[in-house]
């Protein structure tokens, strides 16, 4: 449940400030916020999909791997907590052995990875649109690779579907996650240059 | 225009006496026991117990039925592709174990205030913080401030969103969350410095100093205390 904390002791150069508390406080209200808005209308194959994995995706990419997953280990702290906070108004501790706990649990990973990825692949290319490739590459992979990874053999246990059976029905919201995955890309790379943080 | 923020009903049933920490350590220990049974026979009374206990807290039926229409219909989605792909028995299984588990949770969710959860949380985790892995002061402050936040940023939201439709750009999920997550980053400063002006969570510095420290709190290792005292 807290792994992501360990994350903190090691690979912070300087100590947490209140600050980073801070900005993991505020990403984790968007990634609420997120979930309780109407969905916008992404326009695939008629599926409503709501934004929550989108600030997931954004956590990681604008604060850095640490602060991103422990914005998202905080939302899976709230949600363990009784609070409602994911998409459609769920919450309480009965997601967690649910359907779909892996995929709320796989968020701090994705994050993880997806801040890891932006800081290895998005500092260093010169044209602003190889920086905009490789935020959304690394969106892809961090917000959808990492978090099906953990969400899809989830679903098995918790259901008694095979594993294929899982992979089928993940792959129904991969289109959606996909554009999504892309989106934040872009909102990530505007964001970081119009406001520009240390990444950690 | 704000949601609410808590599933907890107040109330005064045997469920809402028992202290919050046995009620999440049961729930805890029969998520992992139900993981490890098969058989309906067992399964079955555990999810009669558990619809035994939500009915025993006494909540108003519609707010029940709302908070378990979108839990079922993703239950019968699952026995349904069960009963679909494998075989009865296996529908059986999963769809009692799920059942009783939803029941279980929502009673405990629905008689424990979102305040004692966390706390139970905190002294969980207080016990960790001697490996300095952890912080659960930090911790505390981290859910305080997200719970301040979401009112304010789903107001936010909504604001940048009507200022976005007047320009004629309603629907773009760029022109909504670029502001958003601008808005909230260059907040981060002034909020920060407001609850550093307020000295909260306390610093160990400012513990160690202390003749007599909080008894609840290990003292910090020495390297830390000097790092945050400058930094």
């Amino acid at each position: 449940m807290m792994n992501a904390h360990t994350a903190r002791g090691r690979t912070a150069r300087r100590r947490m400030e209140t600050k980073d508390v801070v900005l993991i406080a505020l990403f984790c209200a968007i990634i609420v916020v997120l979930g309780l808005v109407p969905p916008v209308d992404l326009g695939v194959a008629g599926v409503p999909i709501t934004l929550q994995t989108l600030g997931v995706m954004l956590a990681g990419a604008v604060l850095g791997p640490v602060r991103g997953a422990l914005a998202c280990a905080l939302v899976v702290l709230l949600t363990i907590a009784g609070l409602p906070v994911l998409a459609g108004g769920r919450g309480g501790f009965g997601v967690i052995p649910g359907p779909t706990g892996g995929y709320l649990l796989g968020w701090i990973p994705g994050a993880f990875v997806t801040g890891l990825l932006v800081t290895v692949l998005a500092t260093r290319p010169r044209s602003r649109l190889a920086r905009q490739a490789a935020t959304a590459a690394a969106c892809l992979v961090g917000g959808i690779l990492v978090v099906y990874a953990l969400g899809v053999p989830w679903t098995s246990v918790s259901t008694g579907l095979s594993l294929r059976q899982s992979t089928v029905t993940a792959l129904y919201f991969l289109p959606g996650d996909a554009v999504k995955a892309v989106v934040a890309g872009l909102v990530a790379h505007n964001v970081r240059q119009a406001y520009p943080i240390e990444r950690r | 225009m704000t949601p609410r923020l808590s599933l907890y009903v107040p109330g005064d049933t045997p469920l809402h006496r028992v202290p919050a920490a046995w009620k999440l350590a049961a729930l805890l220990l029969s998520g992992v026991g139900m993981f490890l049974v098969t058989s309906p026979a067992v399964l079955g009374p555990c999810a009669g117990l558990a619809a035994g206990a939500l009915l025993s807290v006494r909540t108003p039926p519609r707010q029940l039925a709302r908070h378990l229409t979108g839990p079922f219909v993703v239950l019968a989605l699952v026995v349904v592709a069960a009963v679909v792909f494998q075989s009865a028995a296996t529908a059986a299984t999963v769809g009692l174990r799920l059942a009783a588990l939803l029941l279980a949770a929502l009673a405990v969710t629905l008689t424990t205030r979102t305040s004692e959860i966390l706390d139970v949380l905190e002294r969980v985790l207080r016990p960790l913080e001697r490996t300095r892995l952890v912080n659960a002061a930090a911790v505390g402050l981290a859910v305080s401030l997200a719970l301040r936040f979401i009112p304010e940023a789903f107001h936010r939201f909504h604001e940048i969103r009507e200022a976005q439709a007047a320009r004629g750009l309603s629907g773009s999920p760029l022109a909504l969350l670029v502001p958003l997550a601008v808005r909230m980053l260059k907040s981060a400063e002034d909020i920060a410095a407001a609850v550093d002006a307020r000295c909260y969570p306390p610093p160990p510095a400012a513990r160690r100093a202390d003749a007599a420290p909080s008894p609840a709190r290990s003292p910090a290792p020495a390297g830390r205390t000097d790092e945050e005292a400058t930094g």
